[in-house]
């Protein structure tokens, strides 16, 4: 009757392997993370003290600035410097439309241009007022650490990839979605045929403007997200009506997470997101999108409350920073600045 | 011999449910991973964690549980003292039991809005709106068993006890409280298993961020590892499963 003690060793060993992953040691180098909507929670649960400091889009980070509320701790840009951000993402079918990316693209560029110019900037303040509902100064402080582009650096944004496949976001190869390499697959998500054109034809005609497209779309961006103001310029300013564009163009999201979920329903053609949730579920889910132009590089940034003794990214050991979403690109920026200075991420209760 | 038997038949019937899930994930029927996948995952979740949230799957089960254990603790400690007032006086029935059968079927997850409304500008908003929430789902059960066993007290037992000259405090102590013991620890396990349900849907939805049901849910918001979702649904399972017997053999005991 040896082996009966079998099943009562396996017991044991089973109980000390459940009992070991109840246990988290306090000891590591750890930050703690909470998912917190930059919209209004962000700023009140750090003036409660409830969290030590986030990591959101502008305009959240300049209004806690500018309100004297807040410090920043470090910009996106001094974290990984000309980082791509947000993206104009389309779907399969409109990937396949040239006429209404055309259209599609000559707005985002009218606009961005328009964004770029400084004889514009008066008005661009107005917009930016107008986009995300701050007063003045706020969105001038803002607009100061955002670069809005025309489209993003192919190397810099397959970083985003390369990361995600590192610290085991990603749960599907390129392979599975059918690619046979990682450039194939890039050819196709990163899509700069229609940009190019549209520059080409700019060039030549700086006055030209592309045939109206045949048919309606919705188009998404995040609420009041002010990487996305080439999105509130070119409505406003009315290229898209020039273009041709209609359909619902004013659909807002949470954050990019939630527009892939919306291009999986079907409920989305077009929309500007965030490229890391892009990328992730893009390989993930298998939701057929491609990026056909940027929005902006860098624009984010860690802040603490003002006064606070965090001076350094290695003083948030310990402490609770608050980002939008698991997956979105100020995770990522975070778990990037932490991972230098062999700093941990880990889930606040 | 008896006995034997029906433990055979308990595994036999895992053994076809394993099988039958193999069949439909190999066949493709749904886009599900196999048993053994799952099983792998699960083991996984255990041991390293899952790096997105950079914890382990029992981690996770501990926030919700701790959560639970706050709710219903509220609701038994109101729900069974409310239970034995409301069977003891006929007036305060009267006055109670219709507000009572208003408000039960208002399910839990219906409060969820509301309860972040009323937690608004306390810190943590929606640890208390989860407290409050499997409060709301754990109290129901408590309050309609512990009516329920104090009034199947036997009368003669609560006569005998005043002819003896017991006072009524006596008479609530040694007497309804023990006889009603089972039914109200019913009203325990039942109530437990309503805030458990209820504490995996809060933490699903709005500003929650932490426990099992908010670990399912980011699982599936990243996407592309059904097996992490059903590991999670797994260990609701068998927590949910635990639960329930633990406090059935309880009541058992009591029963002799």
């Amino acid at each position: 009757m040896r082996w009966r003690f079998i099943p009562i060793l396996l017991a044991i060993a089973m109980l000390s392997v459940l009992f070991a992953g109840c246990v988290e040691s306090e000891e590591g180098n750890y930050v703690y993370v909470a998912k917190l909507s930059p919209a209004g929670e962000m700023r009140a649960e750090m003036l409660s003290g409830d969290i030590d400091g986030f990591i959101a889009w502008e305009p959240y980070n300049a209004e806690v600035v500018v309100k004297g509320e807040g410090e920043y701790l470090i910009q996106s840009g001094e974290i990984w410097p000309d980082h791509p951000c947000c993206v104009l993402a389309v779907s399969d079918e409109v990937a396949k439309d040239e006429k209404l990316l055309t259209a599609l693209l000559w707005a985002h560029v009218k606009a961005t241009r328009f964004i770029n110019d400084p004889a514009n900037h008066e008005k661009v303040v107005q917009y930016a007022m107008e986009f995300t509902g701050k007063d003045k100064e706020v969105v001038e402080e803002a607009l100061k650490h955002i670069k809005f582009v025309e489209y993003p650096d192919e190397k810099e944004f397959r970083k985003y990839y390369e990361r995600l496949k590192e610290s085991g976001f990603l749960q599907n190869s390129i392979k599975d979605l059918g690619y046979a390499s990682e450039d194939g697959f890039f050819k196709d998500f990163l899509m700069r045929n229609a940009y190019d054109y549209v520059v080409e034809k700019l060039r030549e005609d700086p006055s030209w403007i592309p045939d109206a497209p045949d048919r309606e779309i919705n188009m998404g961006h995040l609420t009041a997200d002010l990487h996305e103001l080439a999105w509130y310029v070119a409505l406003k300013e009315g290229y898209f009506q020039q273009a041709g564009i209609k359909g619902n163009l004013e659909k807002q999201y949470a954050n990019g997470p939630a527009v892939m979920e919306a291009f999986k329903s079907g409920e989305l053609d077009v929309s500007y997101l965030g490229g890391a949730p892009a990328t992730l579920k893009r390989i993930n889910d298998d939701i057929r999108i491609h990026i056909v132009a940027g929005a902006n590089n860098e624009g984010s940034a860690i802040v603490v409350k003002k006064g606070s003794e965090i001076k350094t990214i290695e003083d948030l050991k310990g402490r609770t920073i608050a980002i939008p979403g698991f997956g979105t690109v100020q995770d990522f920026i975070l778990r990037m600045a932490l991972e230098e200075h062999n700093l941990e991420v880990r889930l606040k209760d | 011999m008896k006995r034997e038997r029906t433990g055979l038949v308990k595994i036999a019937s895992i053994i076809f449910f394993l099988f039958l899930w193999h069949l439909i994930a190999s066949l493709e029927l749904f886009e599900i991973p196999t048993p053994l996948k799952t099983a792998e995952t699960f083991f996984k979740l255990l041991t390293v964690g899952e790096p997105v949230l950079g914890r382990t799957l029992q981690r996770h089960v501990i926030s919700s549980l701790g959560r639970v254990l706050k709710g219903s603790l509220i609701a038994f400690s109101i729900g069974i003292p409310l239970g034995i007032a409301m069977a003891r006086s006929e007036k305060f029935e009267g006055f109670t039991s219709t507000l009572i059968e208003l408000f039960r079927p208002i399910p839990p997850l219906a409060w969820i809005p509301l309860a972040y409304i009323f937690f608004r500008h306390l810190e943590n908003t929606s640890v208390y709106a989860q407290i409050f929430i499997v409060f709301v789902g754990a109290f129901f059960p408590a309050v309609l068993n512990t009516i329920s066993g104090v009034k199947s007290v036997d009368p003669i037992l609560i006569d005998a006890a005043r002819t003896f000259g017991a006072t009524r405090f006596q008479i609530l102590t040694k007497v309804i409280l023990p006889a009603s013991l089972p039914m109200i620890i019913t009203g325990v396990r039942v109530g437990l298993g309503v805030g458990w349900m209820s504490i995996i849907a809060a933490e699903m939805i709005g500003g929650s961020a932490s426990g099992i049901g908010f670990f399912i849910w980011t699982m599936y918001y990243i996407g592309g590892d059904t097996a992490k979702i059903i590991s999670g649904m797994i260990a609701i399972g068998i927590v949910g499963y635990l639960m329930n017997e633990g406090l059935l053999w309880i009541e058992r005991r009591r029963a002799y």
